[in-house]
């Protein structure tokens, strides 16, 4: 656990950054490629299109004006407009592309994203703060999409129109071109500087950023629970520091972005100067023409341009790519817990497990199980039973392969489940944790979850099961009724009852437990077991509770503690033995009697 | 959708949060109309090098004699490009500090506000909505102030001050051009009609997204054990999806509308060109002029260009600060009386309930009917019921979460509702049933509701909860980091950490909801035993399923469908031979019986 991150600390990022990142990127502009070409093409025709405007009003200046030729004018006018419009059809249809090519990029990497996190294994959500996950997902991708759709494209124009000019320039004059050129290398010194900045720069904005909202979401989430130790003052302030830095962060990222522009405007107007100056004091043996000294300007203004929106773009790259680094750790976050590359389907279960030498840890060296090993026979039921923290939901948790296991092996009907995938092997496990979440969404639909497709008839059932029916239907809106991941339209034991009932409608073959009925009263809960046992014939279960009352009529209880277990039998052969589980036992009817 | 009213309009409101940094930002908007001159004035310099010392008649002459006034030419065109350039850089980084001024005040006031709602509210906004809130929507409204103002100031004062240039040389030609603002100015006007909905659908599937992607990351474990990525990554897909196209729908409105507005800001040069040709030929322009306006024709069509793309981002600006302005302006229901009594001393915590019923706002049966009870100070009093019976109602309306329906509740003989609300929950130290645990060190848990208890401290409240022994084999003892919701702890450890938190306040009111259901009886036997030799002077409330824990109490309360249907001692109840003593004889199996 002492990876574990938490709000108050930043990630620290693991892989250096590297041009394949962009070549990465490059993967997700390539399904547009096609679409990209046009929208170039486009864009090219629309500029050369564009060239057109000029030579009409030069005409009607130089020609039409002096033969003071009304109709002419006219005619040019509407030329004029022609050229307009269709510029303007032009650079509607290249928009048109582009914003379909940035959104299906967002969408394709969030999608990416997003399937890549349902790989991942509990482990990973257990060692961060859920905020820190979800900033990735939806606000990093949203900074990405423009750099890497319209960026792109904007490089090859602007780089093209970069070669016209230097062309033509070069052709006019080379020397003075050259003066012109010099400037480059000067900008190139300093967007390297900025450039270094930078980087470290926005990697902190997009770590503090990620700081608040872990803090953000966590809060939410527990607002009751600030709102009870009446701690709202201090977490404001806590919030307010994160929120500080967030700011303070930004304040220094854009210290140097805005740099960008101003310094490019300065270096072009510089060499504006220096054009002057070279070609009237320096190379005075050139001669140089009125013409060529004013189309060198000109052109140096139309040099500059394009470098400026590349600065732009640049700039833009470098702040994007902080987040773009954080996206691709996410997709590259290796699945520990995964299909084997011979993985075969799990078949219909029987319900035989076996647990053979097994040794867990979630840590290295931190033994949780130590060659734990027992079976169960088809249809059997089997508590777990001993101390909180013994490792009896780990035990559970391994029959789904939530985590992989360091020695021996899990089998199920035979088969070491580590072996099969993993949807075949936990779509007919029937797991109901500890920890009852509920979606937002009815009740119908957190109840369908268990199945998708199931009836309402089917709905009914499993909740009449579960004694949740009555409740239900005792809501405004019955089934419907709409139900909030945080809201208070639901008891904890209903929460639980739900869960249940979404459990038990996925018609497990081997069903799990996990202090299900925990927060169910005891009658209740009485009347839940009456169905559940009809429901549980011919089924394998494990049972997981400390009120041993309603365990005690199973086919097998394991007394668990320490990582190993301690007893195992029935409840008579247990009694018999007088060891832990008699002690147990016997206090607890103690306290009741 | 229904359209909220707020106190003040979106401006005002903006202005509000910009206390303290007003003048700042005054300077700033100077800033840009002091750039934006700059701007035409660099050209003014060129123009006067280019005219005296290469294009004009006596150039040569000129360059020859008058070195000097050609350097201090090229010197103030490199002087002003500097100067503008520095003022470009300190006006964009007032507009950033602006921003981000406003941004930190906002986003933390929006914490403290969400921090301080009720239940109510909770029940209203999903976590992902209110994330939402507080960063992408908030960022929209940094945005406005750090760009989209600017963009406006910029193109008002270069359309303002090239007007005025304009009008100096020639009225009825400016009066032709400006012929064409009025057709700019309705197309934009019905493109702020069409596109602000799409903005404010927008802020919705955003927030939609952020939900889905929340949930999923939150429920992980319900997802894994139900196997349901394929079906979460559908239902995401769809968000993502729902998302994108209305993105692309938002861009498209402004599409529509592009061509036209390109099309009309174009339209100036054609004006130009032909009408001012008509006055070329008429003699009522002079070439000078026409060759001033054509230099200058795109310091007004660019203007006119940049309203269209400014309405754009206002709009947008629009649609996510009236979804701020929803949280900002929303005021809880349940707040400190305006004649709140002060008592910062502790209190005995003394609890009556007189006649107590509550509904809730939304529900369509009371949860609660005339309930009273007493409980001195130091007492224990059991509350048991079935589930969804009304128990954490019951206790919530200690802390004042909820208001009762009718009658009172007191704490010291003096209604709850009369005390300052932090000044009652710090003497109230409540265990929740749903454990939320921050992702911060174990210690740092446990203080959560008293930052500056000592370590020792915390180490004996451990020590009360029976939680000294697992935290002492954690590898980094209290230092350990649990994840968010105390992921990588089992349930009942969960809890023992929860109960330590509530003991850790000293509270004179202790109200545990269930908080030892997943803790193994021998455990809870000792905690039990610990809560009974407490050192400081302690009212106990416990909801409790356990014979033992309850039996043990000074005073038993029976809930049945939300009346009192029981009420007594232990014996008491027994010899009552109602709902208790049959659940005695549930939960002590047969053999007591």
């Amino acid at each position: 656990m002492a990876g574990r991150n938490t709000y108050k600390e930043d990630e620290i990022l693991e892989t250096p950054f590297d041009y394949h990142h962009l070549l990465r990127a490059g993967s997700y502009i390539k399904p547009y490629s096609k679409k990209m070409i046009l929208a170039f093409l486009i864009s090219a025709v629309g500029g050369i299109l564009a060239l057109f405007s000029p030579m009409i009003t030069q005409k009607a200046l130089d020609d039409v004006v002096p033969a003071k030729d009304y109709r002419m004018l006219f005619i040019l006018g509407g030329v004029l407009i022609g050229v307009f419009i269709l510029s303007a059809i032009f650079a509607t249809l290249r928009m048109r592309i582009m914003i379909k090519v940035s959104q299906g990029i967002i969408y394709d990497i969030r999608k990416d994203i997003f399937k890549h996190l349902q790989d991942l294994p509990f482990q990973y959500y257990d060692d961060r703060p859920h905020g820190k996950i979800l900033i990735r997902v939806v606000n990093y991708v949203n900074s990405v999409s423009d750099m890497l759709s319209n960026g792109l494209i904007n490089i090859i124009l602007e780089v093209m129109n970069l070669l016209f000019i230097v062309v033509f320039m070069f052709i006019v004059d080379v020397k003075l071109s050259i003066v012109v050129v010099c400037g480059v290398p000067i900008l190139a010194v300093f967007m390297l500087w900025i450039k270094s900045k930078q980087r470290k720069a926005w990697q902190n904005v997009s770590n503090k950023n990620s700081n608040l909202n872990a803090y953000l979401q966590e809060n939410i989430v527990g607002a009751r629970v600030t709102q009870i130790f009446a701690r709202e003052e201090e977490n404001a302030e806590i919030f307010s520091g994160l929120s500080d830095r967030c700011r303070k962060a930004w304040m220094w990222a854009v210290r140097y972005t805005n740099l960008v522009w101003p310094g490019i405007d300065t270096i072009s107007v510089l060499v504006r100067a220096a054009i002057y100056i070279f070609a009237l004091l320096v190379f005075v043996n050139g001669h140089y023409t009125v013409g060529t000294i004013l189309a060198i300007t000109s052109y140096a203004a139309r040099f500059w341009q394009p470098i400026m929106n590349l600065g732009n773009i640049f700039n833009n790259f470098i702040n994007n790519i902080a987040y773009l680094e954080r996206i691709f750790e996410t997709i590259d976050e290796p699945v520990t817990v995964k299909d084997a590359d011979d993985a075969v389907e799990m078949k219909p279960i029987e319900g035989a497990v076996s647990f053979e030498n097994v040794t867990f840890a979630y840590e290295e060296g931190k033994n949780v199980l130590h060659n734990v090993s027992f079976t169960v026979e088809p249809g059997e039921s089997v508590a777990l039973v001993g101390p909180t923290g013994a490792g009896k939901s780990t035990i559970v948790s391994l029959l789904s392969r939530f985590y992989n296991i360091e020695r021996g092996r899990v089998l199920i009907d035979g088969q070491d489940i580590s072996k099969v995938t993993l949807h075949s092997l936990r779509s007919q496990m029937g797991i109901m944790l500890q920890d009852s979440f509920i979606f937002s969404g009815t009740i119908k639909d957190n109840i369908l979850y268990g199945k998708l497709d199931a009836t309402d008839e089917e709905i009914e059932k499993a909740a009449e099961t579960v004694c949740a029916d009555a409740f239900i239907r005792n809501m405004p809106e019955g089934y419907m009724t709409e139900v909030k991941e945080r809201g208070n339209v639901l008891s904890q034991g209903q929460k639980q009852l739900i869960s249940f009932a979404r459990t038990l409608i996925s018609d497990p073959r081997i069903l799990i437990l996990d202090e299900a009925t925990s927060s169910i009263d005891v009658q209740t809960e009485k009347a839940l077991q009456q169905g559940l046992n009809a429901m549980l014939k011919g089924r394998t279960s494990c049972i997981i509770a400390h009120r041993l009352s309603t365990i005690k009529n199973c086919d097998k209880i394991m007394y668990i503690d320490e990582g190993g277990i301690v007893e195992c039998g029935t409840h008579d052969e247990l009694m018999q033995k007088r060891g832990a589980y008699y002690q147990l036992y016997t206090s607890q009817m103690d306290d009741i009697a | 959708m229904e359209k909220k009213t707020f106190p003040r309009t979106r401006i005002q409101w903006l202005w509000d949060n910009m206390k303290g940094k007003r003048f700042l930002f005054i300077v700033a908007l100077f800033g840009t109309v002091l750039y934006n001159a700059f701007q035409l004035t660099i050209p003014f310099f060129s123009q006067k090098v280019v005219d005296e010392f290469i294009a004009g008649e006596n150039a040569a002459a000129n360059l020859a004699n008058n070195r000097d006034r050609f350097l201090m030419l090229i010197g103030m065109m490199v002087g002003i490009t500097v100067l503008r350039a520095l003022v470009v850089y300190a006006d964009c980084m007032a507009y950033e500090h602006v921003s981000q001024s406003v941004l930190y005040k906002v986003r933390n006031i929006l914490f403290h506000k969400i921090e301080y709602q009720d239940m109510r509210f909770y029940n209203e906004y999903r976590t992902g909505d209110l994330m939402t809130r507080v960063t992408g929507d908030l960022d929209a409204i940094r945005h406005m102030v750090a760009w989209v103002v600017r963009m406006i100031i910029e193109a008002f004062s270069l359309m303002t001050a090239t007007l005025v240039y304009f009008f100096s040389m020639n009225v009825r030609m400016t009066l032709w051009l400006m012929a064409i603002a009025p057709f700019i100015l309705i197309i934009i006007r019905v493109f702020r009609i069409k596109v602000g909905p799409m903005h404010a659908l927008l802020r919705e599937k955003l927030a939609g997204m952020n939900t889905s992607a929340q949930e999923n990351i939150s429920g992980n474990r319900v997802v894994k054990a139900f196997a349901r990525e394929d079906y979460e990554i559908k239902k995401f897909d769809e968000s993502n999806r729902d998302y994108s196209e209305t993105n692309q729908k938002t861009q498209m409105v402004w599409l529509k509308f592009y061509p036209y507005i390109e099309s009309c800001a174009n339209l100036m040069p054609v004006v130009l060109m032909v009408v001012g040709g008509t006055y070329l030929i008429r003699g009522e322009l002079t070439m000078g002029q026409y060759v001033a306006f054509s230099g200058l024709i795109w310091a007004l069509a660019n203007p006119m260009r940049m309203l269209g793309n400014i309405m754009n981002e206002f709009q947008r600006f629009s649609a996510a600060s009236a979804k701020d302005m929803e949280i900002y302006y929303s005021e809880p229901v349940i707040v400190d009386a305006p004649d709140a009594i002060d008592k910062p001393d502790r209190l005995k915590g003394e609890i009556e309930f007189k006649n107590v019923s509550f509904k809730f706002e939304d529900g369509k049966y009371p949860v609660l009917k005339n309930i009273s009870f007493k409980a001195e100070p130091g007492q224990t009093v059991a509350i048991m019921g079935e589930t969804g019976c009304g128990k954490t109602s019951l206790i919530h309306l200690i802390p004042r979460f909820y208001e009762p329906t009718s009658g009172e509740v007191l704490v010291d003989g003096i209604n709850v509702n009369r005390y300052k609300l932090r000044q009652l929950r710090k003497n109230i130290g409540l265990a929740t049933q749903d454990v939320l645990l921050y992702s911060d060190t174990i210690d740092g848990n446990i203080a959560f509701g008293d930052s500056h208890i000592s370590k020792e401290e915390v180490l004996k409240f451990a020590r009360y909860s029976q939680a000294s022994e697992f935290i002492a084999k954690m590898p980094e003892g209290y230092d350990t980091i649990i994840g968010e919701r105390g992921v990588g702890l089992s349930g009942g450890q969960k809890q023992r950490i929860s109960l330590a938190r509530a003991l850790a306040v000293r509270p004179s009111i202790l109200i545990l909801d269930d908080t030892t259901s997943a803790v193994d009886m021998e455990t809870e036997k000792q905690i039990q035993n610990s809560l009974r030799k407490l050192d400081f002077n302690c009212t106990k409330i416990i909801i409790a399923q356990r014979i033992s824990t309850t039996k043990v109490a000074d005073k038993i309360i029976v809930l049945k469908d939300g009346v009192i249907a029981e009420q007594g001692t232990h014996q008491e109840l027994i010899a009552q031979k109602g709902y208790y003593y049959e659940l005695v004889k549930l939960q002590a199996g047969e053999e007591v019986v």
